[in-house]
């Protein structure tokens, strides 16, 4: 579970190969360490924090799908109120009724599939040649993938937008795509990467000797072995596109704006727009939330994998 | 015709390689380029080389200055808040054990909300006069009126406002992070401390963070980086405002380039803004990040 993080669009990758080392350490030496609380009194209080964690972590979303449900005038009601008093898909019509609203979400999952496919194919062949190969120019790949992780989106966005532009390629979801494996790729590399260090060579050695080639061992032999790591990078690759904004905002016009772009534009057009607002972000949001524990799933199998196979 | 091993490897990194060094690489050096001339916000429009003089306009502007100096304490502000609330509840999570293994998955959610949804959730909970948070404050008697604090309006505290929905999102990175750490401190050497009489926080401090020291440092700078290019969250909550007290750099450079039409200006804040970010990067790199090790 210690993946999760790393979908966020700027974290770099040591730290994920750290944690991937210490989970995969600490999941032999079983949870119970040194660390458990014994007593009973500070057992209550520990839950009691972590109760009161919970609600502050869990209700700032909570609140913003009760505001969905209210009615125009209660959204901005003084004082504002907790629940709806009356409940009303008004919002949601409204958000999904403007125009290009739902085209942006297909936007979305265009950019985001196509981001998706385009950083594993670039990232399974790299990171199975850093791995396997171990040559100098592999460490400097990684070195400068890692690097590109810690540029500011903003410095590759302005210059990228011109030449997207000058090739025709101005606000359509692939030029938007290309924009996100950017950020993707660099991640997508360092998971396949650590993934990958986990499978044993004896695999692909055997296939070698079967007379397979070096591409079909690959193909045939290690990709089948990794899928559960593959799936899991993209998973993330997926995720970093799907909530990207400044490059959406950058080099997108009408045509091919992504939701995120489209929710923050309802606070300039429509004024202060909460209720269509709220209602377009909880859409937008709730099907992510849900995959969380789906995810969750996926990550730690991707993760016994290796260190099974490790 | 065989290929030699390091060739076949070659083979295969080539085309991700060329894809870094088309789509990251070179609108870099583009973006250095343009930082030399004064450029006209029309596209094909006229472009002229003047040298460093966008570079002098840069540091004489106070807007460039602030921003520097807002994006430090933003970072600041954001990882140590992360950092000292992360480790709180990794610390609860571990001394619950097996129990409260669920939570942690519910712990997890925000790191999958959009940050612009973060954003918007977080301005609608401390915008004026409908706001949450002045309201139950109010309500439960901390605030006199629950417009008391301005915390996207109020100049002098905005900064701290708009680092909210940030620490929100990503201290579950934090947390995790942490907790992955903990989970390798050896349990034995805990229960002997404790055997000797050693006190709770001569535990923390002399034995569990100094053990825990080289994922800090990790988790410290990706979050480090992270912070210092906060975009969405910020454009969203108060788009740099009031009276630019929430500009950091990300913002300065995308409202010189979008709002006030100077490529050229805006090239060489992005070029100053570049360099001060892989400095600290390789720097982090080099002391953190070891090829061919675990941590």
């Amino acid at each position: 579970m210690t993946l999760a993080p790393s979908l966020r669009r700027t974290e770099a990758g040591p730290t994920r190969k750290a944690a991937a080392g210490v989970v995969r350490r600490a999941s032999r030496t079983a949870e119970a360490g040194g660390l458990e609380a014994r007593r009973r009194g500070t057992r209550v209080i520990l839950w009691t924090a972590l109760a009161a964690a919970l609600v502050l972590y869990g209700f700032p979303f909570l609140y913003l799908i009760l505001t969905s449900f209210k009615t125009p005038s209660e959204t901005i009601a003084v004082p504002p109120t907790l629940l709806p008093t009356t409940w009303t898909l008004e919002n949601y019509a409204g958000a999904l009724g403007r125009p290009g609203v739902l085209a942006s979400f297909v936007n979305s999952l265009q950019t985001a599939v196509v981001s998706t496919l385009l950083s594993l194919v670039l990232a399974v062949p790299a990171a199975y040649a850093v791995t396997r190969f171990k040559t100098p120019a592999g460490s400097v790949f990684v070195l400068a993938s890692l690097v590109t992780r810690m540029v500011p989106p903003v410095a590759v966005g302005l210059p990228l937008a011109s030449m997207l532009g000058s090739v025709g390629l101005a606000d359509t979801p692939v030029g938007l795509a290309i924009a996100h494996t950017t950020v993707s790729l660099p991640l997508s590399i360092w998971l396949m990467c650590s993934f990958l260090d986990a499978v044993p060579r004896d695999l692909e050695e055997a296939a070698l000797v079967d007379g397979c080639s070096r591409l079909g061992a690959l193909w045939k032999v290690v990709i089948p072995v990794v899928s559960g790591g593959v799936s899991v990078t993209a998973i993330f690759a997926f995720l970093a596109s799907w909530n990207e904004f400044l490059f959406a905002l950058l080099l997108t016009a009408v045509r091919s704006q992504t939701t995120p772009v489209v929710i923050a534009n309802f606070q300039t057009q429509f004024g202060l727009d909460w209720g269509p607002m709220t209602a377009l972000a909880a859409v937008y949001s709730i099907p992510v939330v849900l995959l969380t524990l789906f995810l969750q799933r996926r990550i730690v199998a991707g993760m016994t994998l290796g260190a099974v196979k490790g | 015709m065989r290929l030699t091993d390091r060739r076949f490897a070659l083979l295969l990194m080539a085309p991700a390689a060329a894809f870094l060094a088309l789509f990251v690489a070179y609108p870099l050096l583009r973006l250095v380029y343009d930082s030399f001339f004064r450029i006209s916000p029309v596209a094909g429009g006229p472009r002229e080389f003047v040298g460093l003089a966008n570079y002098a306009a840069a540091f004489a502007s106070e807007a460039f200055m602030g921003a520097g100096w807002r994006t430090l304490v933003y970072t600041l502000v954001v990882v140590t808040a992360e950092f000292a609330l992360g480790l709180a509840m990794a610390l609860v999570f571990a001394a619950l054990g097996r129990r409260a293994q669920v939570f942690r998955t519910v712990f997890l959610y925000p790191l999958m909300i959009a940050p612009i949804v973060a954003g918007l959730l977080w301005k609608f909970l401390m915008i004026d006069n409908f706001g949450l948070l002045g309201a139950l404050l109010a309500q439960a008697g901390i605030l006199s009126d629950p417009n008391q604090i301005g915390w996207l309006s109020d100049p002098g505290i905005v900064l701290y406002s708009v680092a909210i929905p940030d620490v929100w999102l990503t201290t579950s990175f934090m947390c995790l992070v942490l907790f992955a750490g903990l989970q390798n401190v050896p349990g034995d050497l805990l229960e002997a401390a404790r055997l000797d009489g050693a006190r709770p926080t001569v535990l923390l401090f002399r034995i569990i963070l100094p053990l825990l020291r080289p994922v800090i440092a990790v988790a410290l700078v990706v979050r480090g980086i992270d912070a210092a290019r906060a975009f969405d969250t910020i454009l969203i909550q108060t788009n740099g405002g009031p009276q630019s007290a929430s500009e950091v750099m990300s913002l300065l450079v995308y409202r010189t380039m979008v709002r006030f039409g100077d490529p050229g200006l805006a090239s060489a804040m992005g070029t100053v803004y570049l360099v001060a970010m892989l400095a600290v990067a390789v720097v982090a790199l080099a002391t953190i990040w070891r090829p061919g090790k675990d941590t």
